[in-house]
């Protein structure tokens, strides 16, 4: 049934699709990843409603968006659509490298902008222009073992305390590991996400950095009282590590990224599927949600960008919303798939990506200088956690370190 | 054709200056490999000394300018530079501690023609044909805490298993470990090829005179590999001191914090991950002028050795 109006969906795009005056190729600058995957899934049938060809280059994560920024920085026009994270969308939107897409948005019925949430309606805005389609919305939750919290009679947290005893209570069981954060190389996820949770800002308004704000001392000091019931790698674990060992591992909970779910099914790398559970992130003194995930534009110096924006509707449209989705993507939170059925069997955490509006919606600072500000936190925390400094003193430290990274970004 | 060999050199030159005709035949037919290292390494260098000394990002639209030697000035300001700098050195004076006498050790085994030797010498030289990433990738699994085959290992010693890749230490010595597993058969190869070419002469004679074999490898063999000690010193320094694949791997990028942060990883976080291009290329023009002496050292070695 859902197959057979998907299909009709499809042919309905593709008779729109096939009005002449398009332009016969379009490139496509992707980068590795299971929403990467599940695009190029669709070009045959692009390819064969509008007759444009689509050529893919793939470049991996690690020098993708530098590549790009050269790109465009030259004027090569090499590409009609790019992929991106959406931590470089501030870079991208300062370098003028993407074109904004509210015109193309505004005109179209297919991709349907009205069917998401406000916050994800912003997620690829900067400065008031929309730079990118939301290609997959990941906000963090709280995943849990069912097994082992069935066993222990546990519910999932609503709030830190209540995540906290939880993970105590796993351990005294001797029932594994509480739960697992990673408080490696991506640490940042995780404590951007406790600051702002326990009421915590990194800089306000004016730019001045706030790290060392109470809200933010406690914040830290709960993610280092947390490691305390992790298993002993979580100390070096990065984000992907994370997600492995509470795949792999006697671990009670984790909070992480919904965009790994696509992991947790494959029993490739899951010994625990079938047992897994998802919630909303535990509340702390504001309600937040961290959200992150992938976005994909029209770079502005783009040849075709018709072409580029008739193949970004084709495939991240509400006709192919369900098709994408069971082609390996990390979810993207339309609100018109959260109850579909199908979907739902198989993840079943789809109605967390319906943020509710009360929840207010935090994702990477759009600032040109966050690789920088990211990397000196990333450096602050390691002697924070392995208790060779006093938390006060360091976030003190790290507030001066950031002062003249945030001046560059006002001064630019 | 030259018809007085026996005439002085300058007699041999005058008639018809055919030497020198030939030195500029000669000189016009390697043109065309000065035009390419001019093109590959000259001018690269150039460039990258001319955009050291402008504000050029690539995250922003800021109108690039001259802005003189305010880019070095800036590295000699951040304490990460400085901080990066003492790591590289770390690793490279503690990396040579371990490596050279293990590598000279296995050497002056193989040395000795024993049974077996052939498939040991096979075998010990294969970490340095693997790709460093491979290593790099196998090495961290071996490290992890949870589940690497080290801390499972040393969980059966009562030393303690150490969290190898959360702290500073235990991160430095791990990524010292994974260079040399890789950097001892080089130091092993060159230094057995040193031990080949010496001969054997001296040795036997002072065994004849009643020194044993530790006397005879301290004041005969070692004196005698000297110059070769020295040229696997300088490589192995430079080796060290751009050392970067490894660390990105095993460390992820310096870590924990900037526990394992190299010069090469600082460069590298600088222009790709922050995006100041020119930061970035004056960071690498300091690293040139650090690797310089080095050079300048093992050109001045190999000239004495001629």
């Amino acid at each position: 049934m859902i197959r057979s109006a998907r299909l009709l969906g499809a042919a309905a795009l593709a008779a729109c699709l096939a009005a002449p005056g398009y332009a016969e190729e379009i490139n496509v600058y992707l980068i590795p990843s299971p929403s990467s995957t599940a695009i190029q899934s669709f070009i045959p049938a692009f390819e064969e409603a509008t007759g444009i060809t689509v050529n893919v280059t793939e470049t991996p994560y690690g020098e993708a968006h530098q590549k790009l920024l050269l790109s465009v920085r030259l004027g090569q026009g090499q590409y009609d659509v790019a992929q991106f994270d959406n931590t470089f969308l501030a870079p991208y939107g300062a370098a003028g490298t993407m074109q904004p897409l509210d015109g193309y948005l505004a005109a179209s019925d297919e991709y349907d902008i009205a069917d998401f949430e406000q916050g994800q309606r912003d997620y690829g805005k900067y400065e008031g222009m929309t730079l990118g389609l939301t290609l997959s919305t990941e906000p963090m939750i709280q995943w849990y073992r069912t097994d082992i919290y069935e066993e222990l009679g546990l519910a999932p947290a609503t709030t830190w305390d209540e995540y906290l005893a939880n993970a105590k209570a796993i351990e005294e069981a001797g029932r594994g590991d509480g739960h697992i954060m990673g408080w490696g190389p991506n640490a940042s996820w995780w404590w951007m996400t406790l600051v702002w949770s326990f009421g915590g800002h990194l800089y306000d308004a004016d730019l001045n950095p706030m790290v060392n704000s109470p809200e933010a001392v406690a914040a830290t000091a709960f993610f280092k009282d947390l490691l305390a019931y992790g298993p002993e790698g979580g100390i070096s674990a990065s984000g992907d590590d994370t997600t492995n060992k509470f795949l792999s591992q006697d671990i009670g909970a984790m909070i992480q990224y919904s965009g790994y779910w696509g992991v947790a099914l494959d029993p490739a790398n899951s010994a625990f599927v079938g047992k897994l559970g998802t919630a909303p992130m535990p509340m702390g003194a504001v309600d937040i949600t961290h959200l992150a995930g992938w976005n994909i534009g029209i770079p502005a110096d783009a040849q075709n960008p018709d072409a580029g924006w008739k193949f970004l509707e084709f495939v991240l449209g509400k006709s192919n919303a369900v098709d994408y989705l069971l082609a390996g993507a990390a979810a993207i939170g339309r609100m018109s798939i959260a109850s579909n059925e199908e979907l739902l069997a198989l993840h079943p955490y789809l109605p967390l990506l319906n943020i509710p509006a009360s929840s207010r919606i935090e994702r990477y600072p759009q600032i040109r200088v966050w690789p920088e500000v990211e990397k000196a936190i990333l450096d602050a925390l390691p002697p924070i956690l392995n208790g060779e400094v006093e938390i006060q003193s360091a976030l003190d430290a790290l507030n001066e370190t950031l002062k003249p990274i945030l001046e560059q970004e006002m001064a630019s | 054709m030259p018809t007085d060999r026996s005439a002085p050199p300058a007699a041999r030159k005058a008639p018809g200056g055919i030497e020198s005709a030939a030195r500029h035949v000669a000189e016009l037919f390697s043109a065309p490999s000065w035009l390419l290292i001019l093109a590959v390494f000259a001018l690269p260098i150039v460039g990258a000394v001319w955009l050291s000394l402008r504000n050029e990002t690539l995250g922003a639209f800021v109108a690039p300018r001259f802005v003189g030697f305010e880019n070095y000035e800036t590295a000699f300001a951040d304490p990460r530079f400085w901080e990066s700098l003492r790591t590289t050195f770390l690793i490279t004076v503690i990396g040579l501690a371990i490596q050279l006498p293990i590598g000279l050790g296995l050497a002056l085994l193989l040395d000795r023609a024993l049974r077996g030797t052939r498939i040991f010498r096979t075998i010990l030289i294969i970490p340095m044909l693997l790709t460093p990433v491979a290593v790099g990738l196998m090495w961290r699994f071996m490290f992890d805490t949870d589940l690497g085959v080290i801390n499972w290992l040393l969980g059966h010693l009562p030393l303690g298993a150490p969290n190898w890749l959360g702290a500073r230490w235990p991160a430095l010595f791990a990524v010292i470990i994974v260079d040399s597993w890789q950097s001892i058969p080089f130091v092993m190869l060159i230094a057995l090829a040193g031990l080949a070419s010496l001969p054997k002469g001296p040795r036997e004679a002072a065994m004849i005179d009643g020194a044993n074999a530790a006397r005879v490898f301290f004041h005969v063999t070692l004196p005698s590999l000297v110059p070769v000690l020295l040229v696997i010193v300088m490589i192995r320094v430079v080796d060290a001191i751009k050392l970067f694949d490894v660390i990105f791997i095993v460390t992820q990028r310096g870590g924990p914090g900037t526990a394992t942060q190299t010069l090469g990883m600082l460069i590298y976080n600088t222009g790709f991950i922050f995006f100041q291009t020119s930061r970035a290329a004056a960071l690498g023009i300091l690293l040139v002028l650090l690797v310089a002496p080095v050079y300048f050292l093992w050109r001045h070695v190999s000239r004495g050795e001629h």
